[in-house]
């Protein structure tokens, strides 16, 4: 044990205290950082979440193209492509859920809420960080899926749809994973509970194959699955500017119109899990 | 409940630093942990709650830092009400919390530093602030590891150092020596210690230890089923019972021999039985002369000891459990 230092004896700096007004965007900043720090602490952290679709976009997806060359008119290797992006943000999102149970069991979270930030912000924060790493893992899973031969639209505007989908659907897996991480007692529970949120979504929601190709029922299904609209949105803005996946859903002519649509209905299921998000968040930390 | 208290009269000339006024919670299930408590803590203060797991301690620290939400009544930090105010309230304080609480796969340096930055110390501020603290505590050679290869001992005197980076007005620490092996346990009360020397530093420190609450605290609340049952200095606390004790271990019902000291003059009303031992205070009488009267009403003791008073004697009397036991 070290002698105290006499430092510790002095009069505190008045300036501390005023400078202690931090505002909303450094704390964001800082709980960025952090759960940058704690998730991605080795590319082992980074790629294994990329393993699976990765191994779609390289080895699965050429080998249906091989018997399937087009759907609907549509380069089947570029459209299992997008699809591998619909099994990566939401696998991405839910594995990032496993962290917060790390926080709850070691009391870091306990510490967190002591802290003097809006509470929110401690969600926002993980958010943020899932962006950002779904961002990575997605520049690494088209780069393989261009390198294996899919061929996607260099617009801007396409690019643009694209982004906007996989934002939107991170931010609702996000919600979701931020949610049930909240609800769910243990993490073995939540691990059982991934496969279930994260990948059975994807066998409904036109990944492989279109909607419409469905039972009806199911095709009704597959169409209130913030999933379906996204992949939809994706595959308009990269590999179907002719909007068939969209015209499964809306059965409308203007693919620009149906585009939006369902991008406001990702927008709303992101708006909706990222309060619920919130709200499960404070019900379960301030008893 | 003992409320006088000669000692803080200059304290009580200073705003308060913590104002706690009729605080409630009641859990679901309708759990009272805590039912409506009052106390002050003046600036500069060493204030301990003092009393069992359970007895709603831990849950009165979580109303005062946020992280429990009140069910009744109001508490102030530094002037700030801790609902209508908390991002402030917040600020003004730090706490350490009964559980490690520290991001483990992280350095103490990282952690250090998040904190700072969490509370909103400015960059400039918390690196001289860092480099003091680091010094202060003895973490200089183990700051650049990750926390998870901390001994029990040096996660606490890092979490201390990382309370104290934020320049809190007033300091919680929550059972902070609980778990933690009896050399450890003594280093740390030392600098929890010196903690008192600080100018401004508000503690409030809950403990079930009796040692540390008369040790390190100005005052001291017994709280007890979610009620403050005395509040006073350590010293004004253990006078209530005078200088010296009587303990009887007697054969039989306690209660009926407590009586039959009572009638015979030996014991007053403040003397109390716990299982087959009877604590009687004495007030300045001589204890040999108790001995004998002790004798001559015919009780059949097992063992009579005389011994000073401790804050476990004062909880004794006011809740009939003992805190050591809790």
């Amino acid at each position: 044990m070290a002698t105290i230092d006499a430092s510790l004896h002095r009069p505190r700096a008045t300036s501390t205290r005023a400078a202690a007004s931090a505002g909303s965007t450094n704390a964001l900043r800082t709980l960025v950082r952090r759960r940058f720090a704690l998730n991605i602490r080795t590319p082992r952290e980074l790629l294994v979440p990329l393993l699976t679709p990765v191994l779609f976009a390289l080895i699965i997806a050429p080998a249906l193209a091989d018997q399937i060359p087009s759907v609907r008119g549509i380069d089947y290797m570029s459209f299992v492509a997008i699809a591998t992006v619909g099994l990566l943000l939401p696998l991405n999102c839910m594995l990032a859920g496993i962290g917060l149970f790390v926080e709850r069991d070691n009391g870091a979270r306990r510490d967190l809420i002591a802290a003097p930030v809006r509470r929110p912000l401690l969600v926002l924060g993980n958010l943020a960080v899932a962006l950002a790493v779904s961002g990575l893992q997605l520049a690494v899973l088209m780069g393989a899926a261009v390198l294996r031969g899919a061929e996607f639209s260099g617009t801007a505007t396409g690019i643009a749809w694209f982004l906007a989908a996989s934002i939107g659907l991170v931010v609702v897996m996000y919600g979701v994973a931020e949610t049930l991480a909240n609800r769910i007692p243990s993490q073995e529970e939540y691990v059982g509970a991934l496969p279930a949120v994260a990948i059975v979504p994807w066998f409904f929601a036109g990944s492989l194959f279109p909607i419409g190709a469905m039972p009806a029922a199911l095709a009704a299904f597959a169409k209130v699955l913030p999933l379906t609209h996204a992949l939809a949105v994706m595959r308009y803005g990269l590999v179907d500017e002719r909007g068939v996946g969209l015209h499964d859903i809306w059965g409308m002519s203007s693919p620009t119109v149906m585009a939006f649509l369902s991008l406001a209905v990702v927008a709303a299921y992101a708006v909706l899990f990222t309060v619920i998000a919130v709200t499960m968040f404070r019900r379960a930390t301030v008893k | 409940m003992t409320v006088a208290n000669t000692e803080t009269s200059e304290m009580e000339m200073k705003p308060l630093a913590v104002e706690v006024r009729g605080l409630a919670k009641t859990y679901p299930g309708d759990v009272q942990a805590v039912r409506g408590i009052d106390f002050d803590v003046f600036p500069g203060e060493v204030f301990g709650l003092l009393g069992p797991n359970g007895a709603g301690k831990s849950t009165t620290v979580g109303m005062l830092t946020g992280t429990v939400a009140p069910t009744g009544g109001t508490a102030r930090l530094a002037g700030y009400d801790v609902v209508a105010e908390p991002l402030a309230a917040r600020r003004a304080s730090a706490v350490v919390f009964q559980e490690s609480v520290v991001d483990r796969p992280l350095t103490g340096r990282r952690n250090l530093e998040i904190h700072a930055r969490l509370w909103g110390v400015d960059p400039a501020t918390a690196a001289v602030r860092l480099g003091e603290v680091v010094d202060a505590f003895g973490l200089g050679e183990i700051i650049d590891r990750p926390v998870a290869s901390y001994s029990g001992g040096q996660r606490r005197r890092l979490e201390l150092a990382r309370a104290l980076l934020s320049d809190p007005q007033v300091l919680f620490l929550d059972e902070p020596t609980v778990g933690l092996d009896p050399l450890i346990r003594h280093e740390l009360l030392d600098l929890i210690a010196v903690l008192r020397r600080r100018d401004e530093m508000t503690v409030v420190l809950t403990t079930h230890y009796l040692d540390e609450a008369e040790r390190l605290c100005d005052r001291v609340a017994i709280i007890h089923a979610g009620r403050i049952v005395a509040l006073d200095t350590p010293a004004a606390l253990l006078g209530t019972l005078g200088s010296e004790l009587l303990e009887v271990h007697v054969d039989g019902d306690p209660d009926a021999a407590l009586s039959v000291l009572r009638a015979g003059g030996v014991a007053s009303e403040d003397a109390f039985s716990v299982g087959g031992t009877l604590t009687v205070p004495l007030h300045g009488s001589p204890a040999h002369a108790a001995v004998v009267a002790v004798g001559e009403l015919g009780l059949t003791t097992t063992e009579l000891t005389t011994r000073r008073p401790t804050l476990d004697d004062i909880y004794l009397r006011l809740t009939g459990g003992r805190l050591a036991a809790a």
